[in-house]
């Protein structure tokens, strides 16, 4: 699992991902969040990345 | 689990019924032991008698009614998987089942109104046998019936119940009830193919790990004048039963297997009434006409034995391993275990392989059982999201399944049966794998395929010098043969089996000069490449058991 940097820019990221969540119920955020996991989890492709990635993302 | 009376669901089946023959042991004849004694003629029970008979291997198989099937025209198992199919083309049912049953590969699943995605489990298959047949259980019970009667070697003895079974030296004491006096026999060796509430299991007091499903099920079998596509689906959440899940599934005789996921708190005897039945019907598929065959609510249990091997006595099948019935595992797993112990018991009680080579049973089939555990309790919970955040993540797989092909692998309406390969043992080199039925040519050009062939030589292992390499090695890998062992040599390749698509090729993972070791139940038990008759000799002994077990 990669800790350094790696996001070309962070905060572009950030906003795109705020304004992704703009007027959306609970609901639909989480949903959003959910589908957005997976993308991304496809783009990693990499099993233990992955497994990496969700106990580092379970223990906050 | 049922409702109070299961009889009225006869769906117009007249099952067989096999009539009491007083044994030898109560018309006079002495105590006996016999070397192989089932108890319980289901699924399991019946393919080892089977097979045993069709290896020429005498048992008594011991059970309780007089008829197959359960209770009515319950079908239960409906969907037999490829290596099963390629199992029953060995002992001699597949034509029947073919026959009888519903082959399909098509497969849609469904959310909502629409189509998340199709499949079809065709085209990666190289078989001689179809990825399934649909057929209700009572058929294929009752077929083996009919071979293992036509093969002789099997006694099948109704309306035997078994009362007391103990461990005794070197032997099993069996004590048995029938309408004609109760009696004893013993055995050499005892399997228990009873079932999910076996009484010799519990005698025994074997831990089984039992957990229950708060999931709730009703299975609803009905006969339709309209035909339907023979094809597998599976609402993930369907509009017309609140959204909960359904399957629907075809089997022999256009019987159709619609199966309804229910309200977990549901009251199973009312679910399963006839008009309550006829209602959900409705809902399903409008103003259509049928005729209910079969009705019944159950509940997910699973349980799973520590060992399957207790001294001199084996478990088979539910007595041994329950699963939730996603894609199919619990009766295929039951067959599979028959086929991988059947050959062991023949070698062993003639004497041909040391007796630590059915040690190997539990080796091989209880890992196979956890596998299918593993594989059906994640079906499960899919399915039955446990909290609101899970089926927020299931609403996310199927929302991006819709759009993208990656989301289609994450939807998991149940993984279907697979021959389960067996982890890396001294037995099995490379970790055993199934080897599909693929077709071959024999020595005298005329086609034929592997299972026929192995039939044809009884219970040995194949070994397959691949395209030999050296040609002045492949007489003494043809002197193995006379070691005595269960054992066949051949070649592939000009004067021996052909390989006429270059499947056997494939399953075996051979390249020319490789010599592959197949078991009698066709499991690779190992593969090596640029082989020498040594590795062939090794590797045969270790299959056999006959190296001492620290290898």
């Amino acid at each position: 699992m990669l800790t350094d940097p790696n996001i070309p820019d962070p905060d572009g990221l950030y906003a795109a991902l705020t304004a992704a969540h703009e007027g959306l119920t609970d609901a639909e955020s989480a949903a959003l969040n959910a589908r957005l996991v997976f993308l991304l989890a496809n783009q990693v492709g990499d099993q233990r990345v992955l497994l990496d990635c969700v106990a580092a993302a379970r223990a906050g | 689990m049922g409702t109070a009376d299961q009889s009225e669901w006869t769906g117009g089946y007249a099952l067989p019924t096999y009539p009491f023959v007083a044994p030898p042991e109560l018309t006079g004849g002495a105590k006996r032991r016999y070397p192989i004694v089932i108890v319980g003629g289901g699924l399991a029970g019946l393919t080892l008698g089977c097979d045993l008979a069709n290896r020429g291997v005498d048992c008594v198989l011991l059970d309780e009614d007089d008829t197959i099937g359960v209770r009515g025209a319950s079908s239960r198992g409906i969907a037999y998987a490829q290596k099963t199919l390629e199992i029953f083309a060995h002992l001699g049912t597949y034509p029947r089942m073919r026959e009888k049953g519903v082959t399909w590969s098509e497969a849609k699943t469904l959310a909502g109104n629409d189509v998340v995605y199709s499949f079809s489990l065709q085209s990666a298959s190289a078989s001689e046998q179809p990825p399934f047949i649909n057929l209700q259980q009572f058929y294929v019970e009752w077929f083996l019936v009919d071979r293992i009667q036509a093969l002789g070697h099997c006694d099948l003895r109704w309306k035997h119940r078994v009362t007391r079974v103990e461990q005794g030296d070197g032997v099993v004491a069996v004590s048995v009830e029938t309408p004609g006096g109760a009696y004893t026999l013993e055995a050499e060796w005892l399997v228990d193919a009873t079932g999910v509430n076996s009484p010799i299991r519990r005698g025994f007091g074997l831990e089984t790990h039992t957990a229950r499903g708060a999931d709730r099920w009703c299975i609803t079998d009905v006969r339709f004048k309209e035909k339907f596509p023979t094809e597998r689906w599976t609402w993930v959440s369907a509009p017309f039963n609140e959204n909960r899940a359904v399957w629907q599934h075809l089997m022999g005789d256009d019987v159709w297997r619609l199966d309804y996921q229910m309200d977990p708190d549901c009251d199973p005897d009312y679910v399963s009434r006839r008009e309550v039945a006829e209602e959900r019907l409705r809902a399903h598929l409008g103003d259509v006409e049928f005729e209910l065959v079969w009705v019944g609510p159950y509940a997910y249990r699973d349980h799973l034995l520590d060992r399957f091997r207790h001294g001199r006595v084996f478990f088979i099948g539910d007595a041994a391993h329950v699963v939730s019935p996603f894609g199919a595992r619990g009766g295929n797993s039951g067959i599979q275990d028959a086929y991988n112990l059947g050959w062991k018991l023949a070698l062993v009680t003639a004497g041909r392989a040391p007796e630590r080579l059915l040690d190997t049973y539990d080796a091989e089939r209880q890992p196979a059982a956890q596998q299918n555990l593993e594989v059906t309790s994640r079906t499960n919970r899919f399915l039955a999201p446990r909290s609101p955040a899970e089926r927020t993540l299931r609403e996310a797989v199927i929302a991006l399944a819709r759009r993208y092909e990656f989301g289609r692998p994450l939807v998991n309406t149940g993984r279907m049966s697979v021959a389960n390969p067996y982890p890396a043992s001294p037995t099995v080199t490379n970790g055993g794998h199934s080897v599909q039925n693929v077709p071959i040519t024999l020595q005298d050009g005329s086609r034929s395929n592997l299972v026929a062939f192995a039939q044809s030589l009884g219970t040995v292992f194949i070994g397959i010098l691949y395209a030999p390499t050296r040609a002045d090695e492949v007489a003494a890998f043809a002197w193995l043969e006379a070691s005595g062992r269960p054992f066949r040599f051949l070649v592939c390749g000009p004067g021996g089996i052909g390989d006429p698509d270059g499947k056997l090729m494939e399953v075996l993972g051979a390249a020319p000069g490789s010599f592959a070791l197949i078991r009698p139940d066709l499991y690779l038990a190992g593969c090596v490449p640029d082989a020498r008759p040594a590795h062939a000799d090794a590797m045969l002994k270790r299959a056999l058991c006959q190296l001492p077990t620290a290898t």
